[in-house]
């Protein structure tokens, strides 16, 4: 592994973009700031392929901050994601160059995309949690700028500020998490930890586990926030506000796996945590199940794909938590193939319907769409697990390590497999089949829209063959070569004929739903669905309810409480003010008290007692 | 070096008096001072070697006052940061002259807090800050100006008799030859005295930090204050209390420090959770900088009071790096108020579409003010927490979530003006915003950056600060 300055060149270059663009960008005209922010793109990723052949690299400038390092890897694992990051970045750079046509705000969408990548790499690349804390927040500030691009219509402002925030609760576990690993062990670069708590794959003698533990879990909350993981997850379909590349760049093929990747990275922490590791299956496995039935009741054409991220996400903290990190990231890479295929296709039929969005007004698109009606049926097919496809092979992998972990783990994921396929066939059936429900006059996207969905959907088809099963290849491409930059357990393998029997079961279960899903979504779409689906369907399309529980139990009472506050501070300085005019006399202290000020004492009262108890905790 | 020392110290002041009584020389007279000083401060600041640049002379014989300066690399990163935001602001505030001029004396009596070693120099210094303040404050400010600056003088004057008593003590009874910082840090009061002596400084200094709840005088200051910013930059500056705590009150008086320490951090926390609280409930610009502004104080005061070299550090920087841009955005929003004639947040929406370069200035210094990595606001916080952890992970838990708050508050406003439906037109940078915008974006990033450039200055003397309360703790 060499030390070389070409490594920071991968992420400067997008960088420059960004700035380019930023600042000159709209005396480009039309296609130059897209043509420009993809070739730079293209360079990251050509780099980056070109110093991972030479055995990965390394660059650091050491005490960034006193005792922290400002420090990058190019490792198997990082390269990795940079592969996924630029490659697939790349191929929807490209697309947003059709899909942003004559948008006026063009070139600054190309800025911010430049800026996410940039950002991107950095959280891919940092050796050093605050540097991979650097990228973390640069991808939040990037998600925010563009869920609100079109800034105008205040639901993307409230959107975009929504995911910010919403993000910080889980930044502010990172951010502790750091807390807790400097406190104890001095450094925060994550290769010394990584030396200092696993040095020969497994925990070194005298550790503190409950300090890792609680590390572990607090960076386990920050992964929670960025994955929008339960309970964190209410951002993720608000942030479908943002143009379709946003979607499927940020909003599921890369971003959002962050938190996946944080806890691979890391897995040094995870690894001989059971207790920790069972609250990531717990979240993961929550998480798959409840994404998987908020599909059912959307009506959007993107909130669909954005629950079914939901719940992909959720089968790679599984795949996590029980251990298996590189079925983690063999699905962070199937799943960036088929979701941003499908995110990109539902862009494509969103263009040809004038931006129509509700599937509602779709249906009929197989007939009027030649090429986006391959890559929407190759990406539903390959969500829903359609044997041989690639996420199939990596659900099957994950069902597999679950099944290792718990029989109970393996059943419920099986079921939200059968509820993916289910769901993806609505999704289809609802835009593709049928009649079309509209009044456009739907047009096939131009080539620079369809041939980067072209790759995707070999990608799709074809990518799972990386991490086959050990019964199919007795060792497959991605395994061996992730594990080199992993620290995990050696899992036993499962007998031959169990796993056989998984795949075989996984198989004919993901046909079965397929085919029926196929048939009972043809009833939605003629509005022939059964009663206690349609009240299914409600339930499901304002999520559970979930936003409404947060906005009555948190966000109403805090706002209220703010309000109360300010002006309780307004009586402090009016407490002053008495303090300092004490020459009054009583039956004029009386009198003010009686006029308003109660609610300063009130305050005031409050405050002390708070004041008294921290003082408690601290001592 | 000498000559530097003491031509930047006091450039500001002549320049102030000459604008004062001439005032047609005009804003040029005001940016060629201040810049001037600028460049002397970043040429003192490039030129540092490790050993701090010093001078001394006697200027009261009878009771041993010296006229010390003792500029180290915190006073150096703290003169560069208030020399870069007096002369942005002077070269940006649309104001009338003499209140540049009183800017300018402003800056003199800043530069003096941090560069003074000699403790009744330095009380006069920060005492004689205090005038120039008042009158930006008496002379053009709002409508409700004279309460306001009643209540800043109460805040500030309550706290200087105690400090002024705590000066005495501290040498008289600590058995000091003189005023000199070193004199009095080599015979550092004990017992119940040093008590009594730290309390007298904390006063004074909590008020100036702001701490709650000695903070109630900052929000009516800021919204009484001129529109355009000047004076509440100028403001910003002087919340020097993080620096007085951190060179005077903690050394001078170790044992006291211990004994307050549980309660400060405790005030601390709360200070920053609740500020950020508020700001998200204020209505016009002005007040929600300055509750953001006691939210991240407060923040730096857990990392200072933690007692560690990294809180220190942070602290430090934190300071320094919210002078920068907490006055910058002071000094923006005088520039959109000038344009909508309004500091009210709500009214006018959507000016983002009129003036992008505008919307992303502000939006760069709302990110460095809620300290996104990258940019200034991020490595004062995260060393201050690292710090804090060491000594209460539940304080720092509980103060931290301020960083949540910081963006519901700053975000939200930031949305009500600048996004939605647009009701109102402006326009876009002038040619003197865009300098403007430049400089504060370079400062901001290459703080936020290339951090080491900085705490490689500061570090050192807060390794020394922990190693003084032992090692740490």
């Amino acid at each position: 592994m060499q030390e070389t300055v070409l490594l920071p060149l991968i992420i400067l270059l997008p960088l420059l973009g960004f700035a380019v663009l930023g600042l000159w960008g709209r005396r480009l005209p039309e296609p130059v700031p897209g043509v420009v922010a993809s070739a730079l793109v293209l360079g990251s990723l050509l780099l980056g392929l070109v110093l991972l052949g030479q055995g990965g690299a390394r660059w650091a400038v050491e005490d960034w901050i006193p005792g922290v390092p400002l420090s990058f890897v190019l490792d198997n694992l990082s390269g990795l994601m940079v592969m996924v990051v630029a490659g697939v970045g790349f191929l929807i750079h490209v697309y947003a160059i059709g899909y942003m046509h004559s948008d006026p705000g063009f070139s600054r969408f190309f800025s911010y995309f430049n800026l996410f990548i940039a950002a991107m790499l950095v959280l891919v690349l940092g050796d050093s949690l605050p540097v991979v804390f650097i990228g973390w927040e640069g991808v939040g500030l990037a998600s925010y700028l563009l869920i609100g691009f079109w800034y105008t219509e205040r639901v993307n402002a409230d959107s975009a500020r929504k995911a910010f925030i919403v993000n910080r609760i889980g930044d502010l576990g990172f951010l502790l998490g750091m807390g807790v690993l400097w406190a104890h062990f001095g450094t925060l670069s994550i290769s010394e930890l990584r030396e200092l708590i696993a040095p020969e794959g497994e925990f070194a003698v005298g550790i503190n586990v409950a300090a890792v533990s609680l590390a572990a879990f607090l960076l386990f909350i920050g992964a929670i926030g960025k994955s929008a993981q339960v309970p964190l997850m209410v951002w993720l379909p608000d942030a479908m506000a943002g143009p379709t590349p946003v979607s499927a760049l940020i909003h599921a093929a890369t971003m959002v796996t962050a938190g996946v990747y944080l806890l691979c990275r890391n897995s040094f922490l995870y690894f001989d945590l059971p207790d920790v590791s069972f609250w990531v299956v717990l979240i993961g496995m929550l998480t798959a199940l409840y994404g998987a039935l908020c599909a059912f009741g959307q009506t959007d054409i993107k909130r669909i794909v954005a629950y079914s991220t939901l719940s992909q996400l959720g089968y790679m903290f599984v795949a996590a938590g029980v251990g298996a990190y590189w079925v983690a990231m063999f699905h962070v890479l199937t799943h960036a193939f088929f979701k941003a295929l499908l995110f990109m296709s539902s862009g494509a039929v969103i263009h040809a319907l004038g931006g129509e969005q509700d599937v509602r007004k779709m249906g009929g698109m197989w007939n009027y769409l030649p090429q986006t009606r391959i890559h929407g049926l190759v990406g539903a097919l390959a969500l829903g697990g359609l044997p041989l496809l690639s996420g199939f092979w990596s659900k099957d992998a994950i069902l597999a390590a679950s099944y290792e972990y718990s029989a109970l783990l393996w059943f419920v994921m099986l079921i939200t497999a059968a509820l993916t396929a289910l769901y993806s066939m609505r999704w289809f059936v609802l835009v593709f089949m049928g009649k079309y429900r509209g009044h456009e006059h739907p047009h096939e996207s131009p080539a620079v829209m369809t041939w980067p969905n072209h790759v995707l959907t070999l990608g799709s088809l074809f990518a799972g063959f990386v991490g086959l099963p050990y019964v199919v290849q007795s060792e497959n491409l991605l395994e061996p070569w992730l594990n080199k930059a992993i620290v995990h357990h050696e899992h036993e393998k499962l007998p031959v004929l169990d796993e056989w029997a998984l795949i075989l079961v996984s198989a004919v279960v993901a046909l079965g739903a397929l085919y029926y899903g196929y048939r009972f979504f043809q009833a939605e779409a003629a509005g022939r669905l059964p009663a206690w689906f349609t009240r299914f369907q409600e339930a499901s399309l304002r999520s559970f309810y979930a936003d409404d529980v947060y906005n009555a139990l948190l966000v109403r009472p805090l706002k209220s409480l703010a309000k109360i506050l300010f002006d309780a501070d307004g009586g402090l300085l009016g407490g002053f003010w008495w303090l300092g005019s004490a020459t009054g006399n009583l039956g004029a202290l009386l009198a003010r008290l009686e006029t308003g000020y109660l609610r300063f004492y009130a305050a005031g009262l409050l405050i002390a007692a708070v004041l008294l108890v921290l003082v408690g905790v601290i001592r | 070096m000498d000559a530097l020392l003491h031509v930047g110290l006091f450039l500001p002041l002549l320049a102030g008096i000459a604008l004062l009584i001439w005032p047609s020389l005009g804003r040029r007279l005001a940016v060629a001072a201040s810049g001037v000083t600028f460049l002397i401060a970043a040429w003192l600041f490039a030129r540092a070697s490790g050993e701090a640049y010093t001078f001394q002379a006697l200027l009261l014989e009878p009771i041993q006052m010296y006229y010390a300066l003792r500029l180290d690399g915190v006073g150096l990163v703290l003169w560069l940061a208030v020399a870069l935001t007096t002369l942005l602001a002077v070269f940006i505030a649309k104001v009338p002259t003499r209140m540049l001029g009183w800017a300018l004396l402003m800056e003199s009596g800043l530069l003096g807090i941090f560069a003074a070693d000699d403790l009744i120099l330095f009380y006069v210094f920060f005492e004689a800050t205090l005038i120039p303040s008042l009158l930006m404050l008496g002379l053009y400010g709002g409508r409700e100006r004279l309460k306001a600056a009643y209540t800043f003088a109460l805040f500030t004057l309550a706290g200087s008799l105690p400090m002024l008593a705590a000066l005495f003590a501290v040498r008289y009874l600590g058995g000091a030859p003189s005023f000199l910082y070193s004199d009095l840090a080599a015979h550092p009061v004990s017992g119940s005295v040093a008590d009594w002596v730290f309390l007298g400084f904390l006063v004074a200094f909590a008020v100036k930090t702001p701490l709650f709840p000695l903070h109630a005088w900052l929000p009516s200051f800021h919204a009484e204050n001129h529109p355009s910013g000047l004076a509440d930059a100028m403001g910003t500056l002087y919340k020097v209390g993080l620096f007085a705590f951190f060179k005077w009150a903690i050394p001078l008086a170790p044992e006291g420090f211990a004994q307050f320490q549980g309660l400060l951090l405790v005030v601390a926390a709360f200070s920053a959770i609740y500020a950020a609280w508020l700001a998200f409930a204020a209505k016009d610009w002005k007040r929600l900088l300055a509750y953001g502004g006691v939210s991240h104080m407060g923040l730096g005061a857990l990392g200072l009071f933690s007692g560690n070299a990294e809180g220190v550090t942070g602290a430090l920087f934190l300071l320094a790096a919210s002078m920068v841009y907490t006055g910058g955005l002071f000094l923006v929003v005088g520039r959109i108020a000038e344009r909508t004639e309004t500091l009210e947040i709500g009214p006018v929406r959507g000016i983002a579409k009129s003036a992008p370069a505008l919307s992303v200035l502000t939006m760069f210094l709302v990110m460095a003010m809620i300290g996104l990595p990258g940019l200034s606001g991020f490595p004062g916080e995260f060393m201050a927490l690292l710090g804090a952890w060491k000594i209460s992970p539940w304080l720092t838990f509980i103060a931290f979530t301020a960083v949540i708050a910081a963006a519901a508050y700053a975000l939200t406003a930031y949305q009500a003006l600048f996004q939605e439906e647009q009701n109102r037109v402006v326009s876009d940078l002038t040619p003197r915003e865009w300098a403007f915008a430049v400089a504060i974006v370079a400062g901001v990033v290459l703080a936020g950056v290339y951090p080491k450039m900085f705490t490689q200055m500061i570090h050192p003397l807060s390794e020394a600060l922990a190693k003084l309360l032992g090692g740490g703790a």
